[in-house]
């Protein structure tokens, strides 16, 4: 805790008024989005998403904390963030498993939909365990940091199939849309500029992570603040060529 | 039991997805971080540090006076990693 750090280490641990401004209005937004919910009573329907929205928040003034206090090149704050990041994320993915739940309500399919994804987390998992195994004599880390990248790409696939679940259902409710699609955007838009900058080396995106991390709370503070639970919309109307 | 058995199909189905969809995105990555929740400045992993700080050795990398070697998953060459 009482770490001394040399003027070199600090003047580098110091955040751009660029990163730190972004960052105070995400916080910002985060919280917004679980006051918005809060009041328009949408809390407990969407109990997933917004305790990945607090958790986010706690997590985020956590990171502010460490980075105060350690700097942004330090081990605390490295670690610190991986680890919550990790957890984070799996939150992330209960909550598209929620968005599965609300979708596939009139199925009666919750249980099924249990199933699959304690099933799928568990193989991600597996898969995951597997790879860091044959890799690293003390794995913990790199398994926490694989599991949080792959997660991430089974999120991804998800989204997609809940789309096409939500076309094929003729789903209307616009609040479910609408996470629905946000959640997509939010997935690929990582993917693109992950791709993006491995193929085009001198792609530099200084703050474009940032800026995505910014859009989820954007969209769900529009969505709980300006649409209703009782919006309707047909999405396949968008998509199905008239005959 | 036949709808469990879909379930079971399913959720390999994705996760063969994800996976191949993860090899073709980070083919030529360099190790760095896909995604990031939040907004905050993402740092690279432990293994990635960089600074002007003396860097402490990651918890997986031996201690000692001796050589260090390089990590398997930075091991080049043709051989098997063992």
């Amino acid at each position: 805790m009482g770490r001394e750090l040399d003027q070199g280490t600090k003047a580098r641990n110091v955040l751009g008024p660029t990163q730190f401004v972004i960052w105070c209005l995400g916080i910002s937004l985060e919280a917004t989005v679980v006051v918005c919910a809060v009041l328009r009573g949408s809390f407990r329907r969407y109990i997933f998403l917004n305790l990945y929205m607090a958790a986010t928040l706690l997590v985020e003034i956590g990171r502010f904390q460490f980075l105060k206090h350690f700097g942004s090149n330090s081990f605390e704050f490295i670690y610190f963030y991986f680890y919550s990041d990790a957890l984070l994320t799996i939150l992330l993915y209960f909550a598209l498993i929620s968005l599965y739940t609300v979708v596939f309500d009139e199925m009666k399919a919750e249980k099924y939909v249990r199933f699959g994804a304690v099933l799928l987390l568990a193989g991600t998992s597996l898969f995951t365990y597997a790879v860091v195994h044959q890799s690293s004599a003390k794995i913990l880390t790199h398994f926490v940091f694989e599991l949080c990248q792959n997660l991430y790409f089974v999120g991804l696939v998800l989204t997609f199939v809940l789309w096409g679940a939500v076309l094929k259902l003729r789903e209307t409710r616009t609040r479910v849309i609408q996470f629905v699609l946000s959640l997509g955007v939010y997935f690929s838009a990582f993917a693109v500029t992950y791709a993006l900058r491995n193929l085009f080396p001198n792609f530099q995106t200084p703050y474009l992570a940032q800026a995505i991390g910014f859009f989820l709370p954007f969209a769900w503070v529009y969505t709980f603040w300006r649409v209703p639970e009782e919006a309707r919309l047909a999405p396949s109307r968008v998509t199905v060529v008239p005959r | 039991m036949s709808k469990y058995l879909a379930v079971v199909v399913l959720v390999m189905l994705v996760l063969v997805g994800a996976m191949g969809l993860k090899n073709v995105v980070t083919a030529h990555g360099d190790g760095s971080p896909v995604m990031a929740n939040g907004t905050g400045p993402v740092p690279n992993p432990p293994w990635m540090a960089n600074g002007t700080g003396p860097v402490p050795n990651p918890p997986w990398k031996a201690n000692g006076t001796g050589p260090v070697p390089n990590p398997p998953w930075k091991a080049s060459g043709t051989g098997s990693i063992l």
